[in-house]
């Protein structure tokens, strides 16, 4: 395998995780709500999936099991701060400690142990041989088309080509003005935060089924904050949000390939890569495309919880 | 007949605010307590031989005051960054830069015992100021998401020491080889293991509590955090208050690491933090903006903190009190707005 296919193997395979955790996020913030719990949720699916195939062998019923407990993570959060209306902050974070917290205390009796069964590549007739994309991507394991091509371009068809989607943004964008024409609102933030926190969660299912195949205490690292800037990055649009993913993991398949060629830097060093990296993608695109701001901007109601009269 | 329907206050009271956080502190204690008796273990026995081992024992207390230094100056740090308006809830990476700057100066500065000390202190604080330094000024001058960048920054800072800590500065021929040698400059204890480090720190929640309530300068702070666009009219500078408050917050938790290095641990490794820097905001939260809270609030969160110290002998590990916290957390912000509600009687 030549350097450049190697690259994009890699990059396809662990973009994925962030890819699917942004779409996640881009889910709940469009209907005005941040989840910051991210983290969390990958954690939680990633150790649920663990533990599914373990007692019943199927990654498929493993990566069904984490979209369960990440809905059921999701309500729980929605319940706070949509039905409540609870500080959004404090919850998302809550959320990101009770996740990694339980996680890592359900997972010490997983730990190091490889995953009892995982996503295998499969080759697409024809597709598979075309040169670089090929084995970079038509090779890879089922979930790689959901995540690159089923769900970016249905959930862009969904938000910007329906009604359904047109309501969902006016409730993130002026969830008063949806209220007065007849959208439910709190039904709507409920519903895609839920929905948002069980593709984080599947993230999480994804990263140990198909990626690093075994539980550590450290597997998530950070990826759930990652999600959430590059949502962001991509303007709160899921083909963009699935790309940037695609472009993170890019940027951790170099930092293998350094280790892995022996490059004079410390793996350390190109281990920050990707945090160093997000922190540059988030801070530059404001400075340098001022024009684009508009097309960019986050939903006007964001983090904002919505009170149909204050009495 | 008399309706009863909720009333939603802008503002909730101190008394209402502080029942909230004790009832979200036992509710999530009594939660734990399910979950520990539905996998086996006896919660009330558990409980009691926290209570007995760390307040029974001048040992445990000894602990707690350990704990509760850093615990006071990470949580002092996000309650000052929360008094302009902005979340650091980087201050675990600027606690690990603090302490990789302060072991820089232990290990490698010509300076000798109380000058080391000295040097280390302005090293910590530097180390943490730098490394706020970039999501300050990105929020300043082009709104970017503090949140964000400084949590981001933490892995940044954490995957340095550990380089530093296995690596470049390792002690060699040392048993473990994931950690510096000895720095000799050490803070004096002044009550069995506890050393000047608290004292230094309630003073620093003291006159911080003193800046922002007296001077015209913390005034100003706090006016532009409640209210951003009133601080504009006012003419105000704000970018210039909010990049100086950050730096401050910063510098606090650097000083945090500094102080774990120079008074408990005395050597750089990896995982110096207990999650100091997440529990700070744990305990922020607590003291909701009152920075002499913190205190109070920081000094409970370490009897949290050592609870699952002692109990790892029991099967639990920190992980599960990182749970319980947060759980703390989630019913904290719920009784927050539930604070705002009151019921009024409709006379009709």
């Amino acid at each position: 395998m030549d350097l450049l296919t190697g690259l994009l193997t890699t990059a396809f395979l662990a973009g994925g995780v962030l890819a699917l955790a942004a779409m996640g996020e881009v889910l709940a913030e469009r209907v005005g709500v941040v989840n910051l719990g991210a983290e969390g949720l990958i954690a939680m699916g990633a150790i649920t999936a663990v533990a599914t195939v373990s007692a019943y062998p199927s990654p498929l019923v493993g990566f069904l099991a984490a979209l369960c407990v990440g809905a059921l993570f999701g309500a729980l959060f929605a319940l706070a701060t949509v039905t409540i209306r609870a500080n959004q902050v404090l919850c998302g974070l809550a959320l990101t400690l009770i996740g990694t917290g339980l996680a890592q205390t359900i997972g010490k009796s997983y730990s190091g142990m490889p995953v009892a069964a995982t996503f295998q590549g499969v080759e697409m007739p024809l597709l598979s041989k075309l040169p670089v994309i090929g084995p970079a991507f038509f090779s890879q394991n089922i979930l790689v088309y959901l995540i690159y091509i089923i769900l970016p371009f249905g959930l862009s068809y969904l938000m910007f080509r329906t009604r359904h989607g047109m309501n969902m943004r006016a409730v993130g964008e002026n969830p008063a003005a949806a209220d007065a024409a007849g959208i439910p609102v709190t039904l709507f933030r409920f519903g895609y935060v839920c929905a948002g926190a069980a593709l984080a969660a599947g993230a999480g299912a994804y990263l140990v089924l198909a990626f690093v195949p075994a539980w550590s205490d450290g597997v998530v690292a950070g990826r759930g904050w990652i999600a959430v800037a590059l949502v962001i990055f991509a303007g709160y649009r899921p083909i963009p949000a699935a790309l940037s993913g695609l472009l993170f993991g890019f940027i951790t398949a170099l930092g293998f390939v350094g280790q892995a060629r022996g490059w004079p830097i410390a793996p350390a060093f190109l281990s920050m890569l990707p945090y160093a990296g997000t922190i540059a993608f988030i801070i530059v695109p404001v400075i340098a495309w001022q024009r684009m701001r508009r097309l960019m901007a986050a939903p006007a109601a964001l983090g904002q919880p919505y009170f149909r009269s204050v009495r | 007949m008399a309706d009863f329907r909720l009333q939603r206050l802008p503002s909730t009271t101190p008394a209402a605010a502080l029942g909230a956080r004790i009832l979200a502190i036992a509710l999530a204690l009594v939660i734990a307590g399910v979950i520990l008796a539905f996998v086996g273990k006896n919660p009330l026995a558990l409980g009691l031989q926290v209570v007995t081992s760390s307040l029974g024992s001048s040992f445990g207390l000894e602990d707690l005051g350990l704990l509760v230094i850093p615990l006071i100056l990470t949580g002092l740090s996000v309650t000052v960054a929360q008094q302009i308006g902005a979340w650091n809830i980087g201050a675990e990476g600027q606690f690990y830069a603090g302490a990789f700057a302060a072991s820089a100066v232990g290990l490698f500065a010509p300076l000798s015992g109380g000058w080391s000390l000295v040097g280390m202190g302005v090293a910590g604080a530097f180390g943490g100021l730098v490394w706020i330094l970039i999501p300050a000024l990105a929020r300043a001058y082009a709104n970017v998401n503090e949140l964000i960048t400084t949590l981001l920054l933490n892995f940044v800072a954490i995957l340095l020491v550990y380089y530093v800590s296995t690596d470049a500065w390792r002690e060699r021929g040392g048993v473990a080889n994931s950690a510096t040698p000895r720095i000799k400059a050490e803070i004096p204890e002044f009550w069995g293991l506890v050393h000047w480090g608290l004292p230094i720190a309630v003073l620093l929640a003291l006159a911080m509590a003193g800046l922002l309530a007296f001077t015209r300068w913390g005034y100003e702070v706090r006016l532009i955090g409640s209210n951003p666009a009133a601080g504009k009219y006012l003419g105000i500078a704000a970018r210039r208050h909010l990049i100086t408050v950050m730096l401050i917050s910063g510098a606090i938790a650097g000083l945090a690491g500094m102080l774990e290095i120079a008074g408990t641990v005395h050597r750089l490794q990896g995982g110096i933090s207990n999650n100091y820097g997440y529990l700070g905001i744990m305990v922020a939260v607590l003291a909701r903006g009152s920075s002499i809270g913190v205190i109070f609030a920081a000094a409970l969160m370490a009897f949290i903190l050592n609870s699952g110290i002692i109990l790892q002998t029991q099967g639990l590990t920190t992980s599960t009190v990182l749970a319980i916290t947060g759980l703390i957390l989630f019913l904290t912000a719920i009784g927050d707005e539930l604070s705002h509600y009151r019921v009024v009687r409709d006379k009709s």
